[in-house]
C-alpha cells in the first residue's frame, strides 16, 4: 500500500518537473510546478515531516505560484525560443 | 551542445541514482538518521531543552543559530528586493519579438493585475457594476466577485488556522515559519481580491519599517537575554521554566509576524 503510494506520487513529481522544464507556455508551467509542489505536499507528508509539508503547501504551492505570476504579468507569457 | 548537455545530465543524474538506491529502506530502524546524532537528541531533548515538540527544540535550540542566520537571510533578501531601482523591469516596447497568439504587454504603466489573478472574461462587465455597488473596492483589480468572496470568506478562518499553527507549535507540528507563510499567503490572496490599497490598510504605516525586522529583531533580544541569564549567547535558561518558555513564545511570535511581513512585502514591491 505505502509502495503504491510511494510510486504513484514520484512518477507524478517527475512527469510534472519534465512537463515544467519542457513547457513554452510559463503559465502553464508555474500551474503545473504548483501542482509539483502539492504533490511535493503529500510526500512529505506521508513521509512523515509535516512541518515540511505545511511550509511547502504555504510556500511552494501559494507565495511562489502567485509571485511567479506576478512575473510573468510584467514580462512575457511566452518563453523565446 | 545537445550531446554535452547529456553527458552533464548523465554525469550529475547517476550518481544521484547511485545514491538514492543505496539508502536504508524507509522506516528501517538501523538507518544512520534513527541511530547517530538524531537518537541523542530525541533521547536526551526533552530533558534537555524542556520542549515537547522535538522539531521546535532542533529549531530553536540545538540549532538555535541556524535559525537566526536563516531569518536574517530572509531579511537580507526583502532588502535586496527593496533596493532593486523601480521600473528597471525590462518591459518590450515593441522591439521584443512576440510571437503570435499571445497578447502583447502593455506597454508605460506596469501591467498591475494583468495575468496576475485569475480573470474570467466576463470579470469585467460585472466588475463595472460591483464598483459603482463598492466604491471602496479599486477599480483596477479585475477579479470576479466569486473570488472576491470566496477570499473575502475564507481569510479570518485561514487566519485562525495561522494562529493556531503558531501558538501550538510548540506542541503539534507548525510554528512560527508555516504560520508565517500562512499569514502572508492570506495578505497575497487578499492584495489579489480586493486591491494592493485596502490589504495594505491591515498593517498601520508607522509600524511597517519595525515589523520588516522585527524577525531578526526578536532572534536578537532573545540572544541576549539568554546572554545575561546564562551567560552564552542565545542560551536558555534550562531550570527556569517560565523564562524558557517566554524566550520561545517570542522567538515564535517574532519569525510569525517578522516572515509574514516579509513575503508578503516582496510580493507589494513586485506587484507596484
Amino acid at each position: 500500500m505505502s509502495d503504491v503510494f510511494d510510486v504513484v506520487m514520484l512518477t507524478l513529481l517527475i512527469a510534472t518537473a519534465v512537463t515544467v522544464a519542457r513547457a513554452r507556455d510559463l503559465l502553464a508551467a508555474v500551474v503545473i510546478f504548483s501542482m509539483y509542489s502539492l504533490t511535493m505536499t503529500l510526500v512529505w507528508q506521508h513521509r512523515g515531516a509535516p512541518d515540511v509539508a505545511m511550509t511547502e503547501a504555504a510556500v511552494g504551492a501559494g507565495v511562489t505560484t502567485v509571485l511567479f505570476l506576478i512575473t510573468i504579468a510584467r514580462t512575457t507569457r511566452r518563453e523565446k525560443p | 551542445m545537445r550531446p554535452w548537455s547529456l553527458l552533464l545530465v548523465l554525469l550529475v543524474a547517476l550518481p544521484l541514482v547511485a545514491g538514492v538506491a543505496t539508502l536504508p529502506p524507509h522506516d528501517a530502524p538501523d538507518a544512520p538518521i534513527h541511530t547517530q546524532v538524531g537518537a541523542l537528541y530525541l533521547e536526551r531533548g526533552v530533558a534537555e531543552t524542556g520542549m515537547k515538540n522535538m522539531v521546535t527544540a532542533v529549531l530553536l535550540n540545538y540549532r538555535g543559530f541556524d535559525t537566526f542566520i536563516e531569518v536574517v537571510v530572509i531579511f537580507t533578501a526583502l532588502a535586496a528586493v527593496l533596493a532593486l531601482p523601480k521600473g528597471s523591469a525590462p518591459v518590450p516596447k515593441g522591439s521584443a519579438p512576440v510571437p503570435k497568439g499571445s497578447a502583447p504587454v502593455p506597454k508605460g504603466s506596469a501591467p498591475v493585475g494583468k495575468g496576475s489573478s485569475p480573470t474570467s472574461p466576463s470579470a469585467g462587465a460585472a466588475r463595472s457594476r460591483e464598483d459603482e455597488e463598492r466604491p471602496e473596492v479599486a477599480s483596477d483589480v479585475p477579479v470576479s466577485p466569486v473570488v472576491r468572496f470566496v477570499v473575502r470568506l475564507l481569510a479570518p478562518f485561514i487566519a485562525m488556522f495561522a494562529v493556531a499553527m503558531l501558538f501550538r507549535g510548540h506542541i503539534t507540528p507548525g510554528g512560527g515559519f508555516q504560520a508565517a507563510a500562512v499569514f502572508a499567503a492570506i495578505f497575497i490572496a487578499l492584495g489579489l481580491a480586493l486591491g494592493q490599497d485596502r490589504a495594505a490598510r491591515l498593517v498601520p504605516v508607522d509600524w511597517r519599517p519595525w515589523l520588516q525586522g522585527v524577525a531578526p529583531l526578536a532572534f536578537a533580544l532573545v540572544a541576549w537575554i539568554g546572554w545575561r541569564l546564562t551567560g552564552a549567547f542565545l542560551g536558555y535558561p534550562i531550570h527556569d521554566h517560565t523564562a524558557q518558555e517566554a524566550m520561545g513564545f517570542v522567538l515564535e511570535i517574532g519569525i510569525a509576524v517578522g516572515g509574514g511581513v516579509i513575503l508578503a512585502r516582496v510580493f507589494l514591491e513586485m506587484e507596484t
